[in-house]
């Protein structure tokens, strides 16, 4: 009979800081746009715009992604993260680069600080790309799912290698074409080839984990990475070279991906033996629905359909909106809650399981804020999206608000989380076995 | 599941029972995670499973087992085994299990 090694996790000082930093950025962008409702009337490079995504995607999505991915990582591969040192060094590098980043972006300065801000995101992706495939390399089998996040670790370097381009671009112009080309296809390597693929490796793992499902059959998976690599490779190359009608063809092989990927997950819950699901399953569903708007819109935003460049450059906005502030943005909202309480009850815990009753990883957190949360986060997007499709301050101002109201529901529930201390623990008697 | 002393394995069942695992909510036995348990002279053992490899809460489970057995049972040496074979499928979960999984 195999005997099982002991668990992979990592020190919780490798994980933790960054939910708490996420936390803090969540909370920033929300006030940011608080102060950001005349950006939204025009074309999407603008100062304001250009911080509110970058704090979205870096201070906020990535760095919760990392340190989550730094737990999970051991779980989906099935051993221990190559390097928890290189992991503090990601963290830093990322925390000072995003700042920087933010800082510039916001009072448009294009020099120095930003060049800095570039190279530090750059290292921390290039030390977190090493620590994800050195990782991928002691795994004990290969997996579709590994193939997936060591993918997506590759485009995250390669959207900050042309980041760093872009910024040293502004000052000392280096790149053949205009800005606003590459400012697309950076973009698009950051969405679909970073987050789409990474939230697929390690969904397709943790999803039907957590509904007691065990799906075997990895055909969709395997189509959905070859056709979601396919179409951002042919839309990159057709962006630099060629710039062919033939973007909406990429787009619909990246969204037949996405949907074999969906498909999939349907088959996992037609399997699963746990039909209840909790709020941080539910809030994830909301993002997998919201998922569908950004799908339609690639092909709005990317067929000429003879669009008014007022709507069209509106239609622009709520496309990345939806992607950021929408799936991206729904989906941490809800795993959060399966992730970070079952982080701080194991290390909290540990020494005490199994001589005391120790509370579960779901009372760690408040249940009404959460519900509170997931329904103003809905209600505030929503509001926001038409807004902007509306070109209405005030709507904008009004979803702005609601929005700014889930992030600090999210930011409390996570620094109760956080700050959790055990006490009042009452030894177990025996014989009454409850469950 | 095996248990090679009746009365001791039983009662060891039922202690095992008070642990709950920290996702699902349904303690090990039920869930199907406990597939044997031994006694050897002194010596206590338990094989125990995991609902997937590589699971972070492995060590979190096999120390609850190990305390709360060395706790009831303090005249006997306590020995936990980590298997991944058979591995385990939602078919091992009892009909108790089943039931709380039901009523969630």
């Amino acid at each position: 009979m195999p005997v099982a090694s002991l668990s992979n996790s990592p020190s919780k000082w490798v994980v933790l800081p960054h939910y708490g930093f996420a936390a803090c950025s969540f909370l920033i962008l929300s006030v940011l746009l608080l102060f950001s409702t005349d950006a939204f009337s025009g074309h999407y490079f603008h100062p304001k715009l250009l911080t509110l995504t970058h704090v979205a995607v870096l201070g906020w999505a990535t760095m919760l992604i990392f340190g989550a991915l730094y737990q999970l990582l051991p779980v989906v591969l099935e051993c221990k993260l190559y390097s928890e040192r290189l992991a503090y060094y990601t963290f830093g590098l990322l925390a000072v680069g995003t700042v920087l980043l933010a800082w510039s972006f916001w009072y448009f300065q294009l020099g120095a600080v930003l060049h800095v801000a570039g190279c530090c995101l750059f290292v921390s992706f290039l030390l977190f790309t090493i620590n994800v495939l050195q990782t991928a390399r002691q795994a004990p089998k290969w997996t579709i799912e590994a193939d997936f996040i060591a993918t997506s670790a590759i485009w995250l370097l390669l959207t900050g290698f042309l980041g760093l381009l872009m910024a040293v671009n502004f000052t000392n112009p280096l790149l053949p074409h205009d800005h606003l080309q590459y400012l697309k296809l950076h973009a698009h390597m950051g969405m679909v080839g970073w987050f789409l693929l990474l939230v697929i490796g390690v969904g397709a793992k943790l999803i039907p984990m957590f509904l007691l499902a065990h799906p075997k059959d990895t055909f969709k998976l395997n189509w959905a990475y070859n056709l979601i690599n396919g179409g951002l490779v042919l839309f990159l190359f057709d962006g630099l070279f060629f710039r062919s009608p033939l973007v909406p063809l990429y787009a619909g092989l990246v969204v037949g991906g996405v949907l074999l990927f969906l498909l999939y997950l349907h088959d996992a819950k037609s399997q699963a033996q746990r039909k209840d699901l909790d709020l941080g399953m539910q809030q994830t569903l909301v993002a997998l629905g919201l998922l569908v708007l950004p799908l339609v819109l690639v092909f709005v935003v990317s067929v000429d359909l003879g669009l008014p460049p007022a709507v069209l450059s509106s239609l622009y906005l709520v496309y990345g909106l939806s992607v950021f502030l929408g799936f991206v943005t729904a989906l941490i909202l809800g795993q959060t809650f399966k992730t970070l309480p079952f982080i701080v009850w194991m290390h909290a815990y540990q020494r005490h399981v199994g001589r005391y009753k120790t509370p579960l990883p779901k009372d760690l957190y408040h249940q009404g804020l959460l519900r509170w949360q997931n329904s103003s986060y809905l209600l505030g997007y929503a509001v926001l999206v038409a807004g902007i499709l509306l070109r209405e301050q005030t709507v904008i101002l009004t979803g702005s608000l609601i929005f700014c109201l889930a992030a600090i529901l999210y930011t409390v529930n996570v620094f109760r989380m956080l700050l959790h201390k055990v006490h009042d623990l009452k030894p177990f008697t025996y014989g009454n076995a409850n469950a | 599941m095996e248990t090679q002393t009746p009365d001791t394995g039983q009662l060891v069942l039922d202690t095992l029972k008070n642990i709950i695992d920290p996702e699902i909510g349904i303690n090990i036995v039920d869930l199907g995670l406990v597939y044997q348990v031994s006694l050897d002279k002194q010596v206590l053992g338990v094989d125990l499973t995991l609902t997937t490899p590589g699971c972070p809460m492995s060590g979190t489970i096999e120390t609850a087992v190990v305390q709360i057995l060395e706790n009831r049972f303090p005249e006997y040496q306590v020995q936990v085994q980590l298997v991944w074979s058979p591995m385990w499928t939602t078919d091992m979960i009892t009909d108790e299990g089943r039931r709380q999984l039901d009523r969630m």
